[in-house]
């Protein structure tokens, strides 16, 4: 019984903070990719969709990716996420436009 | 009809259903977008040290975990991941100097095939795809815990590796949602570092991006000694209002079933000075029931677990972590604080070659 209480209360901890930060307004996004992108005018929206829905499905997305390196580190995460072949292309174009 | 008739009917109905895939995929490539993303070879991974105190028990866990990445075009791509772990405990547990020694494990030595977006192929040493936490969340800069969950070896014998094939890829993707598959068959293996069990199985999720939720399923069936049937269910929802990340899974197998709950919350959109935006907060809850007599890499009896964790990011790939969590059961209740760091790197092997 205890235990489930404080499994609970913890829990509770956790789940308010989205209700409260809410009022915090948009994130402040400082990654360089997006600014990369917005600036080459590359379907901003529906590119920084798939990147920023994929990558955050695991782990926390860079902040920035050399352009030599992007190809091959996509190819890797395709594999990984089982992203499809136009999600592969948009985040190509997306990192390094 | 015979066993060898009706394995050689299902090879056949595999390869055709791969070259019919592959010709659909080529007639899709027709238009190659424009981009300038290089395909250099890449030495990336994660590396960090882990101070653990299980009990009373001091553990001093340093690790690294370099991934190699080397493309061949745009379709092929040879991917390895080593696991070099330290583990130093005191020699009589809680006393003495400490003694110990570093395990290295191949967790996955696999080339890949990207036929288009309805197959892609991997052949070699996989990490094998049951649930969400062994294929994805097990490097050290990723998971938000550092201790996996009770269930996580529930799928994942003998080595959390496969050897062999492993067919994967989108079935279908719309606006609204995408379905993906994976299905696999590893080989027995004794070989160092290439341990693996035969087994065959399969996972299937469905992704809705609008909603950022993923639901999925995954079975397997472990084909040598005493044959069991595993299965996992398994959630992951990341709303996009907030930084706020939700995992769950329910494993059930032969020794035993249980479920895990996991939540993140990063402060970077709450309206604090920018040191405190950088934490993040993470809470797990699991319930382990134990069937006969657990085993494989589960307990023997039902035990319950709560750990809360505070991540400090440094850099999006330079964190402090520390954790608290306790154990309770009916042999024992013990405490598991962990603290440490971790670190993404990230580096390519060579210039690319101007074209």
């Amino acid at each position: 019984m205890i235990n489930k209480a404080i499994c609970l209360s913890a829990l509770a901890l956790l789940l308010p903070l989205p209700i409260y930060a809410g009022k915090a307004g948009k994130a402040q996004d400082t990654n360089k990719a997006a600014s990369t992108s917005a600036q080459n005018n590359v379907q901003p929206d529906a590119a920084e969709r798939v990147f920023e829905t994929n990558c955050a499905r695991c782990h926390m997305p860079p902040s920035a990716l050399s352009q030599r390196t992007t190809g091959t580190v996509v190819m890797h995460m395709r594999m990984r996420a089982r992203l499809s072949q136009r999600d592969e292309q948009m985040l190509l174009k997306y990192l390094a436009p | 009809m015979p066993v060898a008739s009706i394995k050689q009917r299902y090879v056949a109905v595999t390869i055709a259903l791969c070259l019919a895939a592959a010709h659909h995929g080529r007639a899709q490539q027709a238009a190659e977008p424009d981009n300038h993303a290089g395909r250099v070879p890449v030495i990336s991974g994660g590396f960090g040290y882990v101070h653990n105190v299980s009990g009373g028990a001091t553990s001093l866990i340093p690790q690294i975990n370099p991934v190699l990445l080397v493309p061949f075009g745009q379709h092929v791509l040879l991917e390895s991941r080593t696991d070099f772990t330290g583990f130093f405990e005191r020699q009589n547990q809680t006393s003495g100097p400490f003694k110990g020694k570093v395990f290295k494990t191949v967790e996955f030595a696999q080339l890949d095939w990207f036929a288009n977006s309805h197959i892609m192929a991997a052949a070699g040493r996989y990490l094998l795809p049951f649930g969400i936490y062994n294929e994805r969340f097990q490097p050290i800069w990723i998971k938000n815990l550092q201790d996996a969950p009770i269930t996580a070896t529930i799928g994942t014998r003998t080595s959390g590796s496969g050897d062999g094939l492993m067919l994967r890829g989108v079935a279908t993707q719309r606006p609204q949602y995408s379905l993906q598959y994976t299905a696999y068959f590893s080989a027995h293996s004794k070989i160092n570092q290439l341990q693996a069990a035969r087994v065959a199985g399969a996972d299937a999720s469905i992704y809705l991006p609008q909603a950022r939720l993923e639901l999925g399923t995954s079975y397997q069936r472990f084909l040598e000694g005493h044959r069991i049937n595993s299965v996992a269910t398994y959630a992951s929802w990341q709303p996009s209002s907030q930084p706020f990340d939700l995992k769950a899974e329910y494993d059930h197998s032969h020794n035993g079933h249980g479920y895990w709950l996991e939540t993140a919350y990063s402060f970077r959109q709450l309206s604090a000075p920018h040191f405190f935006q950088r934490i993040q907060t993470v809470a797990r809850i699991q319930q382990f029931f134990a069937s006969n007599g657990g085993g494989n890499g589960l307990p023997s009896i039902d035990t319950q677990r709560f750990d809360f964790g505070l991540n400090y990011y440094i850099r999006d790939d330079l964190r402090f972590i520390s954790s608290y969590g306790r154990s309770f059961s009916s042999h024992t209740d013990s405490n598991i604080w962990n603290i440490g760091f971790t670190y993404r790197f990230l580096f390519p092997l060579w210039p690319e070659k101007r074209q």
